[in-house]
């Protein structure tokens, strides 16, 4: 793997073959989609290479490509993966290239669609590779813009949903919490002089311009809003439910994790001291998220907005793990954020398969689709299973190491988020009772089942669900490199 | 190849792999290529496992328990490990998991005939038998808990197996959602465990708590937690209630799953992890008030169901519950509980397939549709005599040397009181069963259905008389000559015990004791349901109110479906309520609406005079430096 900078052709592929889709005669969406294919395989593909060639006995940066870029402000283009970043990079290209595959029946605006799904990959990848916080800002902002046009073109249009409402709460939002970021980032670099996300690690940020704990506070709201964090998650269920299939598997799948990411990354690594302090608040948020997210989940009649609160609740192990500050809690906080984007991109992916075929995500209006579509079925109750932890399958595996690593650290806390899995289970199995059990329905009798282009996301989705589930290790020793310069600072 | 202990992960692999082709093929439609649609294949991998089980077994005698393991993660601080053991206990599970498997499945051949998703129902029962073969090994708690969750699952798919039916659905999710509620405390207590002494492994577990290294207090509580998880999959008060309803499964799957082994797993947990509860005797004394209760409260209504299934539901019930108090008798109470647990698992299978061949036969199931069959159908009628009897305990049917092994250890740890009340289950037991055999199959044909009744096939009838077999003589493996006929070093209680072997006794007085109890229930149930010296009817008149509590099963499911209405649901809407209304309408769009009325009104501060910036720049200066002074002196 030398030669070329594989990182940044990883990272500006997508955005290279965005350019490359606007060249395309725009009367052939075919060849459109066609060419978004091949083009985020070609990244998967990398990013599969990348995944092979990392070599997790060590815990340093690799595929490092650095270069000068405003050398007076020392901002330097600095792109490299550890172990905490890789498998997310993984999954994001998993997942783009399994979004496009899923927006195969898009025909609005064909060119700008797949343009903007890519860029929006490149914006994503950026952000878990950059290593300079301006270049991590710069690519966090990216990401924005081609979210709020996916959802506010080809989202649900009124009177079904409120697409330009959502889309705009969402942009808002999180540029909300990108102005308290940037406050962040400038207070940092006053204070240790470089934009070097790792040299900053390195620095002591003891005596900082402005205190750490207020720095800290302002970064985190930033990653609060995005996981997100009780009370700034109410753009989430709007959002998921407006947006089109492939957007709610790329925002729930990826963009939420870059939340998890960034606390990682930024709020833990840079000041250690300031989350052990506040460690018992962020449980307590977590375990509001859990339990809050699963009660408001039970009541919901919408697939989408279920599944979209659901990952409310889920997110909150995210938090819970990051909390106990430990090698088990952050490597099954790493591991839930892989798992919940697997399994949450494959249950909105199906949602998106059965309002295709039923043209309603109403539960009470559903009912005996099984009998209708087997397969869609099964893979459903596969993809429910393992949101509510059935062992074997990943969601188990990465929520049991955060009890297990959270217990000894917290106790109630962990007892109280454990404990939300009897709520997970009440409401994902009444979703399959309602939907797919029960006797035919004739309004259903013509509804067929997923095609063979339509299978394939699905079968990708369940066989990486089922290796991660069944191997975790293939997934946690890779964690494990990435987490030992954060342990090492923690002490 | 050395087949010995050492190969016993072949067993749940065999049965995986059957499941892994099933699935798939009635997933994906090749199924139908499949002779039978595959169902050779999951007899052929339990079947594997039967024969298998022998030079296991062979092998554990020869040189004692063993144990091997594989890593699964390995973080600091958690490498977690999925082992194995083998030891009498588990290898008792295996021999008696695989025979009634295999039985089971062999009798699905004929009862499940025709059905739509024939090979997907084959599909399930190897997945089961391989999660119930991985639980009975495991001898850590991580892998005891995920094959837990994955026989849970099982029974979860099996109940629902008629989908269509919106009851079956429903029984499926209660199922599930239910033992969850008691899994949840299993996975705390294991936890618990954990964080006290950095392991999963339960034989390390057990040393440190026999060595008294661990604080009383938690141990008593994760014994108290475990067992939360035993309640939960063995329908215990107040968790039964997902059982009966369970009933809405194939009939086969019922005998399997919800009577001869799944079920029994909490029995079978709280005897694994008998060192916990040993050291907790308060806790050992809620095992035995919750078998007790069970054992009563069920046996009471198997008494007035009309549907045989809930007949032989409660009755499960009951017996899980009369387990668990020769559980809570400590030492003996090991030994009998299994001892009863293996031969309930030949009797109870035997009654369900029974049930189910009735069934078949006449297409109702419930009392007052279907009765008299003896003539119609003598296999049946010859097979569930020998399984009543040997529910009733009648000598010398397996069921009175299991019930008499329990009731003495009861009569030995518990006192006459708690000893009382179960002879009281006893003879309840009695009654029921006799009501069941006597409305079912004497007398005349009752009915067009009964009429019509016939024999059912010989691949049914087969492994019920080979159920009936066992029923028949498995309980003479407590007598020492029998046991080392068998290759045992005397009788069971010298093979399964805790701590000390437990040398046969014999009390003439507790078997006598038993003997009237059961045949009191039995010769009540005869004068009502086949002399007819007495009315049921009028009975059921006299004590019409007592008979309506029974009815309705005490009201405990209409009460927790008010919980999760009332409670659990309504404060699912409250939360939701707020969370659009007040954090959302009001907190973030309030928000927004305040920016923009406040941009309204600011925009009139926009003077365009020197003098009032300069105002306001001092104004927050003022304020950052004020902020600066503040942050200085809070340190």
């Amino acid at each position: 793997m030398t030669g070329l900078p594989w990182l940044s052709v990883l990272v500006f592929l997508p955005v290279a073959g965005a350019l490359l889709l606007a060249l395309l005669p725009a009367q052939r969406p075919l060849l459109v989609k066609q060419a978004a294919a091949v083009i985020t395989l070609l990244d998967l593909l990398l990013a599969g290479m990348l995944w092979t060639a990392f070599d997790a006995s060590s815990t340093a940066i690799q595929f490092v490509h650095q270069a000068p870029w405003v050398p007076p402000l020392k901002i330097t283009y600095y792109l490299g993966v550890d172990g905490l970043s890789l498998p997310l990079v993984l999954l994001t290209a998993l997942l783009g290239f399994l979004a496009v595959l899923v927006s195969w029946n898009i025909n609005h605006r064909v060119k700008l669609y797949f343009a903007l799904l890519l860029v929006l990959q490149t914006g994503v990848l950026g952000v878990f590779t950059a290593l300079d916080f301006v270049l991590f800002f710069l690519f966090w902002e990216v990401e924005l813009l081609p979210m709020y046009l996916l959802i506010a073109i080809w989202g649900s249009p009124p009177p079904l949903g409120r697409r330009e409402y959502s889309a705009m709460k969402f942009l808002i939002y999180t540029i909300l919490g990108s102005a308290f970021m940037l406050v962040g980032l400038l207070a940092l670099y006053f204070s240790t002089g470089t934009f070097n996300l790792v040299d900053m690690a390195r620095a002591d940020l003891r005596n900082t311009a402005v205190p750490a704990t207020l720095i800290f506070w302002l970064i985190f709201f930033a990653f609060a809003v995005k996981l997100p964090v009780f009370p700034f998650h109410t753009w989430l269920p709007d959002a998921h439910t407006d947006a089109p299939t492939a957007v709610s598997v790329i925002l729930a799948g990826v963009l939420l994790k870059m939340g998890g990411y960034g606390m990682l990354r930024i709020c833990v690594s840079l000041f250690p001291q300031v989350a052990y302090t506040w460690a018992p608040t962020l449980a307590l948020l977590a375990v509001v998220n859990v339990l809050y997210g699963a009660l408001v989940t039970l009541r919901q009649g919408d697939l989408k907005r279920l599944i979209a609160y659901s990952s409310v609740s889920h997110m909150g192990y995210v938090l819970l793990g990051i909390a106990a500050l430990g090698e088990v809690g952050l490597t099954g906080a790493v591991l839930q954020m892989v798992t919940h984007g697997t399994i949450t991109g494959l249950l909105f992916a199906l949602v998106g398969l059965v309002y295709d075929k039923t043209h309603t995500r109403q539960i009470p209006e559903l009912g005996g689709l099984a009998h209708r579509m087997p397969f869609i079925a099964t893979v459903f109750m596969i993809a429910g299973l393992a949101s509510l932890g059935l062992p074997t399958m990943s969601g188990f595996a990465s929520e049991f190491l955060v009890f297990v690593g959270t217990f000894p650290v917290f106790g109630w806390y962990t007892l109280l988020g454990a404990s939300g899995i009897v709520l997970t289970a009440g409401y994902i199995l009444w979703m399959l009772e309602r939907s797919f059990f029960r006797g035919p329905l004739a309004r259903f009798d013509h509804v067929g089942d997923a095609t063979l282009l339509e299978r394939v996301p699905l079968v990708v989705l369940v066989a990486t669900i089922m290796i991660v589930g069944l191997w975790p290790r293939a997934v946690t020793d890779v964690i494990r490199a990435g987490l030992q310069p954060i342990l090492s600072r923690l002490g | 190849m050395n087949l010995g202990m050492e190969s016993a992960w072949l067993l749940p692999a065999l049965c995986l792999l059957a499941f892994l082709i099933l699935s798939m093929g009635a997933l994906w439609g090749y199924a139908r290529f499949l002779p039978d649609g595959g169902s050779w294949l999951a007899i052929l991998a339990i079947g594997s496992g039967f024969v298998l089980f022998w030079p296991i077994a062979g092998d554990l005698l020869a040189r004692g328990a063993t144990a091997f393991s594989t890593p699964w993660i390995d973080v600091a601080g958690a490498h977690l490990e999925l082992g194995m053991a083998l030891d009498p206990l588990a290898v008792i599970m295996l021999g008696l998991v695989t025979f009634v498997a295999l039985c089971v499945q062999v009798y699905s051949l004929g009862y499940m005939r025709g059905e739509a998703h024939y090979t997907w129902y084959f599909a399930a029962h190897s997945l089961f038998a391989a999660a119930m073969l991985g639980l009975v090994l495991a001898d850590n708690f991580l892998l005891l808990y995920v094959a837990w969750e994955l026989v849970g699952l099982c029974s979860y798919l099996l109940i629902g197996f008629y989908y269509e039916r919106r009851s079956a659905a429903e029984a499926a999710k209660k199922a599930f959602v239910t033992t969850r509620l008691g899994d949840v405390g299993m996975l705390i207590g294991i936890l618990l465990l954990f964080r006290a002494t950095g392991t999963f492994q339960m034989s390390e577990i057990f040393h440190q708590v026999e060595r008294g290294a661990l604080d009383p207090g938690l141990v008593s509580a994760a014994a108290f937690l475990v067992f939360m998880g035993a309640m939960g999959k063995s329908a215990q008060f107040p968790f039964h209630v997902w059982l009966p309803d369970a009933m809405e499964g194939p009939t086969p799957v019922s005998a399997l799953i919800h009577a001869a082994t799944m079920v029994a797993a909490g029995v079978y947990l709280v005897a694994r992890t008998y060192p916990l509860f040993v050291a907790a005797p308060a806790v050992l004394g809620f095992v035995t008030a919750i078998g007790l209760l069970t054992t009563l409260l069920a046996g009471s209504m198997a008494l007035v169901m009309t549907d045989i299934k809930k007949v032989i539901a409660y009755s499960t019930v009951s017996k899980l519950g009369f387990m668990m108090v020769a559980l809570g008798a400590g030492g003996a109470g090991l030994t009998a509980a299994i001892f009863y647990l293996a031969t309930h698992g030949f009797f109870k299978a035997l009654l369900f397939l029974g049930a189910g061949s009735v069934i078949h036969s006449t297409g109702h199931q419930d009392l007052s549709e279907v009765g008299g069959l003896g003539k119609k159908m003598p296999v049946t009628a010859g097979a569930f005599l020998v399984a009543s009897l040997a529910l009733a305990g009648v000598p010398p049917l397996s069921g009175f040397w299991s019930k008499d092994e329990a009731l003495l250890a009861i009569q030995a740890g518990q006192g006459w009181l708690v000893y009382s009340l179960a002879l009281v289950s006893v003879m309840l037991s009695a009654a029921y069963t006799g009501r069941l055999w006597f409305r079912l199959f004497a007398g005349e044909p009752k009915g067009a259905a009964s009429q019509h009744a016939h024999e059912s096939p010989w691949v049914m009838g087969l492994p019920m008389l080979a159920l009936a077999a066992l029923s028949l003589v498995s309980g003479f493996v407590a007598l020492p000559e029998v046991g080392v006929a068998l290759g045992l070093p005397g009788g069971l209680g010298q093979f399964l015990f805790f701590h000390e072997p437990e040398p046969f006794h014999f009390d003439p007085g507790v078997a006598f004791t038993s003997t009237v109890a059961a045949l009191l229930g039995l010769a009540m149930a005869a004068g009502f349901y086949w002399q007819r010296a007495w009315s049921p009817a009028a009975l059921q008149e006299m004590f019409a109110g007592l008979h309506r509590v029974l009815i309705n099963k005490y009201y405990l499911d209409d009460l927790y479906q008010a919980v999760i209405d009332r409670v659990v649901l309504a404060f699912g809407a409250f939360i939701a309520l707020f969370d659009r209304v007040v954090v959302n309408d009001t907190g973030v769009n309030g928000t927004g609406a305040i920016a923009v009325i406040a941009g309204e009104k600011l925009k009139y501060t926009e003077t365009g005079k020197l003098p009032n910036y300069a105002l306001a720049m001092a104004v927050g200066v003022l304020g950052v430096l004020l902020a600066a002074a503040l942050t200085l002196l809070s340190r």
